[in-house]
């Protein structure tokens, strides 16, 4: 932890990046974002097994652009990412949200965060999208800290989820959805988290006309619901933040990993691994499969 | 409704470059074919957004079929190649969904395959009729968690009008 | 005051007993207060922390239809809407849930009396139930109000043993509704259910409300909001669990060209767009704004307007926010100028 915060002290001394972003415990169990601008600050950073949120999403926040401006200078800034939290910043670079040059990114060798705080960090309390985790080594970063150690052990649920899901009928399939997505109180904390959502205007925001209600009833719900889904695919890079802030606990990382699971079949494209690729629904191939159409 | 009198409504968005006037092209050759589909008529396949088809079924049809220029033949060359990934990834996600693949359908038809139109609109009329009414989503226009207070008139009446699909086209 | 003694089971004939009458039974789970359907699953548990949602969606709906329109070549037909007057009883209501309705109803007639409101709060029996835990998040002291407190309760439950109550009533509707069941209840001792409330472990007082009123008003462009405004995400959650936000929009739904329906939905001050004028200028434009609005609404306007702290304490807006803001840890340290708000 001491290099962590030696590290970004010298960062933000030598005047290099603006701001550091950044995890601060507040209890045993918990910890929250932080955005660092003063030397003296740093040493509240931790990076541990409760470290959650994917700070990723702040990256693309207008104010938080404005504090890299300094005297004319556009400053870099610094964010500590977990090696899945790096596939998020990949995908915001492949879709010219941000540039990898005005981004430093301290990462860790990650061996998996706990599902939700207040939970002791083992198997069967493993964030799920840690379960099935390729990368506990970031694919990309500027500064690495963190020794490899073992990924506690844990079935993947989720996986045998979907399978059921989609083992049913299509009649029952759909009751299924309409009864998770009813619970939905349209608070878009989904939207507000993900740091793939960062349309300045959201489609659901646009009323005039009213493509998706804001009402939540049923009809609203589902529709914001798959439109949300359908927005995230092929570019989800399977967070788990959506899940974790849904207030309602509606599965709805189960529909992204679904979708994900598509884009690996159909195309074989797994968002946010390589800097160098297009992303998928913004290319196209002419080869593509064409089965779908008469 | 009796099944045997029951007609879907389907709504169809075609692109104006070659499926509208492959449509046509039927037309004026006088072919035959059931006058379920309700033809909507956008720029390009790569221009039709899934929040259309979603507000298709909100407003009562059965089907939905999507049809624009071979790949290729996009008049703005590209238009349907993207069109083409995303309608696999919303055709997965309304299956996954609870939306069978048949009531949402996809197909490429050139300005002078007129044949080809008639015959896939006779196709996806008879698969949803098959199917049946789409009961599953129109239940939930009026469907509330709440004790809902009942709902003055009918929904959706005026858009899609009974007895309006005797004409043919 | 009135205190009787009633067991488990015969609580269990009351509720079964409401139901059958078509009546709406709630109680509290681990997500939300859900409907009973099956009076033998009922699980009143004292210790339980406060649902993910509140029960304000069984008062002021998420949704809902204000009314509906039909247009004509040069007339408009407004259709009034048949408010739903079914008696709903909600068992085991957190203390500081029960006081929702009663901080609500100021602001549903005020300057306009609102029916909706008032015509489900009318038919609502809050049956409260004394709280014995608490977490990190829960500030019901700092309120004013406790995990014993009988506000807002028309009947309140204190459990003695595993399976008998100790029972008020408080109100005059609540004696109306216990009163064909005055069979199942014994007469019982004040100082039996007074030993146990003495000794309920009470949420540390995080702060003074009084003094945070007094900060608010004088510093309303302090810099200290800035912290909390880049950290918050403007999701909103907060305001959705919330059992005393209130903040409406209203949109038109149409059915078709002719006719449609007025909807009344759930708002939320954090939103960029809450306060977004047709002209494109947006008065809370920025992040720090909101959350500063959000604080002044509940702890100092309200006060103003209606003489009561718009906020119960159950901390659920902490315990749910993605970001980890804690509204208790930021009133309290408003105070403190060593210390920024984040």
């Amino acid at each position: 932890m001491n290099e962590l915060i030696k590290h970004a002290r010298e960062l933000l001394e030598s005047g290099e990046v603006a701001a550091v972003i950044g995890y601060r415990q507040v209890s045993a169990k918990r910890t929250k974002p932080v955005i660092i601008t003063d030397p003296e600050e740093t040493s509240a950073l931790v990076f541990n097994e409760y470290c959650l949120n994917n700070l990723a999403v702040y990256l693309t926040k207008a104010r938080i652009k404005l504090l890299c401006k300094k005297n004319d200078k556009v400053l870099k800034l610094a964010i500590t990412a977990k090696p899945c939290d790096v596939h998020s910043i990949v995908a915001l670079i492949q879709e010219n949200q941000i540039d990898r040059d005005t981004i430093h990114i301290i990462s860790f060798n990650c061996h998996g965060v706990a599902k939700d705080f207040g939970f002791d960090f083992n198997g069967d309390n493993l964030a799920s999208k840690c379960i099935t985790c390729e990368t506990h080594k970031p694919l990309y970063y500027d500064k690495l800290f963190g020794e490899v150690m073992e990924t506690p052990q844990a079935s993947d649920t989720a996986i045998a989820r979907i399978k059921e899901i989609e083992s049913m009928p299509h009649n029952e399939r759909f009751e299924f959805f309409k009864g998770e997505f009813d619970k939905c109180i349209k608070c878009y904390a989904c939207r507000a988290v993900c740091p793939l959502c960062y349309c300045q205007r959201c489609i659901t925001d646009k009323t005039i006309p009213c493509w998706i209600e804001t009402s939540s009833h049923q009809r609203g719900n589902f529709a914001w619901n798959v439109i949300r889904a359908f927005h995230l695919s092929g570019r989800c890079t399977g967070c788990g933040e959506c899940d974790r802030a849904c207030p309602a606990d509606i599965p709805l990382s189960l529909i992204n990993r679904k979708m994900s699971m598509e884009a690996k079949n159909l195309f074989s494209f797994v968002s946010g691994r390589s800097l160098e690729t297009p992303t998928l629904v913004g290319s196209y191939n002419e080869k593509d499969n064409d089965e779908l159409f008469m | 409704m009796d099944k045997q009198n029951w007609e879907p409504k389907i709504a169809a968005f075609v692109c104006n470059w070659c499926t509208y006037t492959g449509a046509d092209l039927a037309g004026t050759s006088r072919l035959k074919y059931p006058a379920n589909c309700k033809l909507i008529r956008v720029m390009c396949s790569g221009s039709i957004d899934p929040v259309f088809i979603l507000k298709a079924f909100e407003r009562g049809a059965d089907g939905v079929l999507v049809s624009g220029c071979h790949p290729n033949d996009c008049h703005y060359n590209a238009g349907n190649f993207h069109a083409r990934r995303r309608w696999d990834f919303f055709h997965e996600l309304m299956d996954f969904i609870g939306i069978e693949k048949g009531r949402l359908q996809f197909s490429w038809i050139s300005a002078s395959e007129g044949k080809k139109f008639a015959d896939v609109i006779t196709k996806v009329t008879e698969d949803i009729k098959a199917m049946g009414p789409f009961t599953a989503y129109k239940k939930m226009n009026s469907e509330f968690t709440i004790d809902f207070p009942e709902e003055p008139f009918e929904i959706l009446k005026p858009v899609f009008q009974e007895n309006s699909d005797k004409e043919t086209v | 005051m009135d205190e009787k003694i009633i067991s488990r089971d015969d609580l269990l004939k009351i509720c079964q007993d409401v139901i059958e009458k078509g009546n709406t039974l709630l109680t509290p789970g681990a997500a939300d207060y859900s409907v009973v359907k099956d009076v033998s699953k009922i699980d009143l548990d004292a210790s339980a922390l406060p649902s993910k949602i509140s029960y304000k969606s069984y008062v002021f709906p998420r949704t809902e239809p204000v009314l509906y329109y039909k247009r004509s070549k040069n007339d408009v037909q407004l259709i009034d809407v048949n408010i739903d007057s079914k008696k709903i009883v909600i068992l085991g209501a957190k203390p500081c849930d029960a006081n929702s309705l009663n901080i609500m109803k100021h602001l549903f007639n005020w300057d306009y009396s609102d029916d909706f409101f008032n015509m489900r709060a009318k038919n609502f029996i809050v049956i409260g139930l004394m709280c014995s835990q608490f977490d990190e998040y829960c500030f019901c002291t700092s309120v004013g109000s406790s995990p014993v407190s009988e506000k807002g309760s028309d009947i309140f439950l204190i459990p003695l043993d595993a399976n008998t109550y100790a029972l008020k009533i408080i109100t005059d509707k609540g004696k109306e509704f216990i009163s064909p069941y005055n069979g199942h209840l014994k007469s019982g001792d004040e100082n039996r259910s007074k030993r146990i409330t003495e000794n309920v472990k009470l949420p540390e007082t995080a702060f003074d409300s009084s003094e945070v009123y007094e900060w608010l008003g004088e510093n309303f462009e302090s810099p200290k909001w800035e912290g909390v405004g880049n950290l918050c995400l403007s999701c909103a959650q907060c305001a959705f669990v919330c059992p005393v936000c209130h903040c409406f929009d209203i949109m038109d739904e149409d059915y078709s060209y002719t006719e449609g329906r007025r909807m009344k939905n759930w708002d939320g001050c954090q939103f960029g767009n809450f306060t977004l004028h047709a002209s494109g200028h947006n008065p809370r434009d920025i992040q720090s704004k909101r959350y500063r609005q959000r604080v002044n609404h509940k702890f100092r306007y309200y006060v103003n307007k209606f003489g009561e702290i718009l906020c119960t304490g159950c901390g659920r807006c902490s315990r749910g926010c993605p970001v980890s803001i804690d509204i208790k840890e930021i009133v309290s340290n408003c105070k403190n100028d060593q210390k920024e708000l984040k």
